[in-house]
């Protein structure tokens, strides 16, 4: 049996996953990653051919499992993984005085560990040989700049970025690795938020270009991963409709 | 395709872009480029043998041409409501013309740095004003992509004049994406890292082997190639950049990243 080429989507059950993954889907063959397996299957069923990409459910908080589980997929069903986006994280919102240790660990791992880890296993020879060719970590405008009860979100995020400048040189020529920083887009993670009036109001203020859709994440995910982007590796490319340079807001 | 609020991916079918600096290098592979994604190009070049040249190459219908020096800058927002009201309303302003400038700061004169200034910023500038006039731009909005330089970030010996020329870039487009951003324009730079043009030839021309080996060598992806900055020009310009402004795209196979 031939190996299947795939890429490889953290946290693909919602939001700005689940729309990476459908629009990737149009052309690459998946390997879906989430921890809320109903939610993973819908995400599937939204995909094209939704027959042909596999799902990954599985905690990322946990370490030694995610290693565990992940060199079984690929050895079972002898995986080429070539792409890997990782779009997986937690955010809370909270004052320093309130942090708890074992939960900003726990963001931490999901947010960034996690990115490392896998990208580690991705680059073994014995796991995956020398398939991996482009990796892009969905980051956050958080990563650059502060805002109040963002500490260990923003420190997660800042740590995603400079581990992949880190991994593009190390890494290069053979893998190619990027981050896409947005703002604030329409997700279900943001719905309820942007459904208080005053805060949409505020928000809307804030960005020129208005609050951004998934799909325009979507996009630059997929350019970041395409051949069009072969001499990109090591850049933050921030998608926000302008957010980071109003500084009127 | 299950989903009509999928964005095809970088067509720019119909909409007229104008190129500067179209008849070498990035210009020209931007134009080619843009040409394929259907969009209808509006060729800008001092140099008219070439720009006749380039020109020929392009693919599909509807392009024009024009022998212009942007270095005019009092008339450039003239003539950019002659080219609209010619050939119709423009979607899209690539500036890629420019002058590289190597020189020691003790041999760096006024007239030398204000000719770098002068192309590769203050015509930007310039394009910006003209574009942003009624009956320039398209109504429905548009787009603006700036080429900076891995030097707008980076510092080198004999660099001074291009690289404040074309950091002052990276100011311009942050504050142009917010002035007209209710106007729904949206505005852009790519950053590249050296790519082999016309232009970095004359630039190395006086190296040696080694010298143009630790160039290549500081690039981890090696030396890029003037279509790699047209793929990010066209990802900005078309609708797979809507929710993009006042951003920099760095393509430089990771030279700014060690």
């Amino acid at each position: 049996m031939d190996s299947q080429i795939v890429t490889l989507i953290t946290g693909a059950s919602s939001g700005v996953g689940r729309r990476i993954a459908v629009q990737l889907s149009q052309t690459r063959r998946l390997v879906l990653h989430g921890r809320d397996e109903p939610r993973l299957l819908e995400t599937r069923a939204l995909c094209e051919r939704p027959d042909e990409h596999l799902l990954w459910n599985t905690d990322l908080a946990d370490g030694a499992q995610l290693d565990a589980s992940l060199v079984q997929l690929i050895e079972s069903q002898q995986l080429a993984v070539e792409g890997f986006v990782h779009c997986a994280g937690m955010l809370s919102i909270q004052p320093l005085r309130l942090v708890e240790l074992g939960a900003a660990r726990r963001l931490m791992d999901v947010n960034f560990m996690s990115a490392l880890e896998i990208l580690r296993l991705l680059t073994r020879k014995k796991v995956n040989a020398k398939h991996l060719r482009g990796v892009v970590f969905i980051s956050s405008t958080a990563s650059r700049f502060g805002a109040r009860g963002f500490g260990v979100y923003s420190a997660s995020k800042g740590a995603l970025d400079a581990f992949m400048r880190a991994m593009a040189v190390e890494l290069a020529p053979d893998v190619r690795v990027n981050s896409v920083l947005p703002g604030a887009v329409t997700t279900r993670m943001t719905e309820a938020m942007l459904s208080d009036p005053q805060l949409s109001a505020r928000m809307a203020a804030e960005y020129p270009l208005g609050i951004g859709r998934p799909e325009d994440v979507a996009c630059a995910v997929e350019y970041l991963l395409s051949d069009r982007a072969r001499w990109i590796t090591g850049q933050e490319l921030v998608v926000d409709g302008g957010r980071t340079v109003n500084i009127t807001a | 395709m299950n989903d009509p609020d999928f964005i095809t991916p970088l067509s720019l079918r119909s909409r007229r872009v104008l190129v500067t600096g179209a008849a070498s290098g990035i210009g020209r592979a931007a134009c080619e480029l843009l040409s394929r994604l259907e969009a209808r190009i509006v060729a800008v070049d001092i140099d008219e043998a070439a720009l006749n040249g380039a020109v020929q190459g392009l693919a599909g219908e509807g392009h024009a041409q024009c022998c212009f020096d942007v270095g005019d800058v009092e008339r450039i927002p003239g003539w950019m409501a002659d080219v609209a009201q010619k050939g119709g309303p423009l979607f899209g302003v690539v500036h890629a013309a420019g002058l590289s400038c190597v020189q020691p700061l003790r041999l760096l004169s006024p007239a030398a740095y204000r000719k770098v200034l002068l192309l590769n910023t203050e015509a930007a500038l310039a394009l910006a004003r003209g574009f942003h006039k009624k009956a320039v731009g398209d109504a429905a909005g548009g787009s603006i992509v700036f080429i900076s330089s891995v030097m707008a970030s980076a510092g080198a010996p004999g660099a001074a004049a291009y690289a404040m020329s074309k950091a002052a870039l990276h100011g311009l487009t942050r504050s142009l994406a917010m002035e007209l951003a209710p106007g729904k324009i949206r505005v852009n730079c790519v950053a590249p890292g050296f790519v082999r043009t016309p232009m970095f030839d004359r630039m190395s021309a006086p190296w040696d082997a080694a010298q143009l080996a630790r160039v290549e060598e500081d690039h981890p992806l090696g030396l890029g190639a003037p279509a790699d900055v047209a793929n990010s020009i066209a990802f900005l310009l078309a609708d797979t950049g809507r929710w993009i402004t006042g951003s920099v795209l760095t393509v430089d196979g990771g030279y700014t990243a060690h």
